[in-house]
């Protein structure tokens, strides 16, 4: 259970609140490199936190991000041309550059320098991987740029992909430190899905169906250790890190891809799923990444030519009970993107925390919320920069790992924890 | 076969999860009263905990294992543990713990495991869920738990206190801070 105003406290994002200053403290995915292919190409329209902005590249190749709407008369950008090295409204033909610096005013004299006068907010976009990063905050404090490790690897070693969830980021957040859901909700999908199946850690989560949880802070968020009996004296563990504000990973099978997520504020009812795959050792082979592109593992497949989801609201998420029935899928809901889409977005745009009767096993949820709330009001009271934002906090990876009995796997598996680029990840 | 219908009404339909149709959910309770049984297993534990026993807690009792509490858990009936209410009366084991729906463990130093065992035999035997929570911070602070001579495998305090919990523990918490025990009581309506 949640007190309202604790759930207001996380859950709201716009300019302005005390979340949304936490996630202005940060670099965040604001768009799929490929959204922007080409010099010149269509400005995309992007919702971040609240904000309505229009994203372009330039003629030399500079990204912009900047209010979506021109300061003469309020039209959106979205209808504007993308022309030497800017972005010019159709209306009355004012041009503003990649900083939102309006450089062009037609209908005033050149001399005027009225133009000078005129700036829409604009913030940063900088590519790094697949992704195009913006920070929304302060631009004389802004963080060093991120260093997570799906993004840095070789382009040929990681595949990223985004959809629309109909729901507040912290609900489909928490999907991604609910550990205990796994064994039920994905329970049809470990033998099936070509992205998990095959690898010898399976054995265990079939063998064990109950898993015991370890949950331990970390510096920069939480470790969620799932763990399940291995070989006499053993316990095979799976660990879960999340690093704030939304920073999650899965933890891999044998020599699978990576896989994980970060979930990004739209608006208060609305929010970005990243979905990202990586090996950091190795090219991802065409299969894998065919497998990723017809939406297996944490992908999923779209309405064509959109980010939404192809299963979505308006069809019932093509409930198939015939399935559900068979056990081939547990929900019925095909995928495991959207078997956790489905449920998260079915509990309303935000969740009444209020209502909810949380169990021992909900602990790594009740540890997020937990130190969340610490990180968002020790920056709003304080002015303390929160977890996360240091590269080092964000050098983490996923483990799969079986361990003597006695050992407390956060100290353990220190190295393994950590992203150590170009050696390869413990999994098995 | 029964014939589908498709819904056609907002409601029926998983187009209902808007923030209008919220509106309309139903609005009784859905649970009842809990009876949450909270164990500090060492002094710094306790001291923890009993620091907020006074929050208007739904149906907790707070309770501490008193010192002779590290006993052998094969000899130690539910009622010779060594056990204390806040104000500083004593208590039972075996009333206290019938009839709870939830046990935790807190321990700081890792001292007590026997005391740990016994009162998770308990909660076993009435199929009551036990879990544990490490104050990692407070071990730190406070060197190395007591209990682990200095050369055995888990020397190293952290894993010390894991290791008095882990057995018994269905679920457990290493936390940094004793601020998460009021975090934690109130998101389980303790
Ligand atoms: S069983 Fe967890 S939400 Fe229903
Ligand atoms: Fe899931």
């Amino acid at each position: 259970m949640l007190r309202k105003d604790v759930n207001d406290l996380l859950t709201q994002t716009d300019s302005g609140t005390p979340m949304g200053d936490m996630f202005r403290q940060y670099w965040i995915p604001a768009l799929l490199a490929s959204e922007l292919p080409e010099d010149d190409c269509a400005p995309v329209r992007v919702k971040l936190l609240g904000e309505r902005l229009i994203a372009f590249r330039d003629s030399k190749g500079r990204y912009g991000l900047m209010d979506e709407f021109c300061a003469h008369r309020g039209v959106s950008l979205w209808f504007g041309r993308n022309e030497e090295g800017g972005l010019r409204c159709p209306y009355h033909g004012w041009k503003y550059d990649y900083t939102g610096q309006c450089i062009e005013v037609p209908s005033e004299p050149d001399e005027s320098g009225f133009c000078e006068k005129v700036k829409l907010q604009a913030y940063p976009l900088i590519k790094i991987g697949d992704i195009l990063w913006t920070h929304m905050g302060d631009k004389e404090d802004r963080p060093p740029k991120p260093t997570w490790e799906f993004a840095t690897v070789p382009a040929e070693q990681t595949y990223t992909s985004k959809r629309w969830q109909e729901c507040n980021w912290l609900q489909a957040m928490e999907g991604g430190i609910d550990s205990s859901h796994v064994s039920f909700l994905h329970s049809g999908g470990l033998k099936s899905d070509p992205l998990f199946k095959g690898a010898k850690g399976n054995q265990y989560n079939h063998a064990d169906k109950k898993p015991v949880f370890e949950v331990t802070e970390a510096e920069g968020g939480l470790y969620i250790g799932a763990r399940r009996n291995a070989e006499e004296g053993h316990f095979y563990w799976r660990i879960t890190p999340w690093v704030m504000p939304s920073f999650t990973m899965v933890p891999p099978r044998g020599d699978h891809p990576m896989h994980g997520h970060f979930w990004i504020p739209i608006d208060d009812e609305n929010c970005w799923a990243w979905s990202f795959d990586y090996h950091p050792t190795r090219a991802l082979t065409e299969a894998e990444v065919q497998y990723m592109r017809d939406g297996h593992g944490v992908h999923n497949e779209y309405v064509p030519g959109t980010f939404r989801p192809l299963q979505n609201k308006d069809n019932d998420y093509m409930m198939d009970r015939d399935a559900q029935k068979r056990g081939d899928t547990y929900s019925g809901i095909k995928g495991i993107a959207m078997q956790d889409a489905s449920l998260q977005e079915s509990m309303g745009p935000i969740v009444d925390r209020t209502k909810e009767n949380l169990v021992s096993t909900d602990n790594g949820i009740i540890m997020a919320r937990h130190r969340l709330r610490k990180a968002v009001t020790a920056l709003r009271d304080k002015g303390v920069t929160p977890p996360g934002r240091d590269p080092a906090h964000q050098m983490v990876r996923s483990v799969a790992v079986v361990l003597p009995a006695d050992q407390p796997y956060a100290e353990t598996c220190k190295e393994d924890l950590a992203a150590r680029p170009g050696q390869k990840h413990t999994s098995v | 076969m029964t014939d589908q219908t498709r819904p056609t009404l907002l409601a029926s339909c998983a187009s209902a999860s808007t923030a209008a149709e919220a509106r309309f959910r139903v609005n009784y309770p859905n649970s009842g009263r809990r009876r949450s049984r909270i164990f500090a297993l060492d002094g710094p534990a306790a001291e923890a905990m009993f620091a907020i026993t006074e929050a208007p807690w739904q149906g907790a009792h707070f309770l501490a294992v008193g010192s002779g509490g590290d006993v052998d858990p094969e000899a130690t009936g539910a009622d010779d543990l060594p056990l204390s209410h806040p104000d500083g009366t004593g208590a039972k084991l075996s009333e206290e713990i019938e009839g709870a729906d939830v046990v935790v463990l807190i321990s700081s130093t890792g001292e007590n495991a026997g005391a740990a065992e016994v009162i998770a035999r308990e909660a076993y035997h009435r199929h009551i869920m036990c879990g544990g929570l490490a104050l990692a911070g407070t071990a730190l602070a406070n060197g190395r738990g007591s209990g682990a001579p200095a050369s055995s495998p888990d020397s190293d305090p952290t894993s010390h206190v894991v290791n008095t919990l882990r057995p018994f523990a269905s679920i457990l918490v290493v936390a940094r801070d004793a601020d998460f025990i009021p975090a934690m009581l109130n998101a389980l309506r303790a």
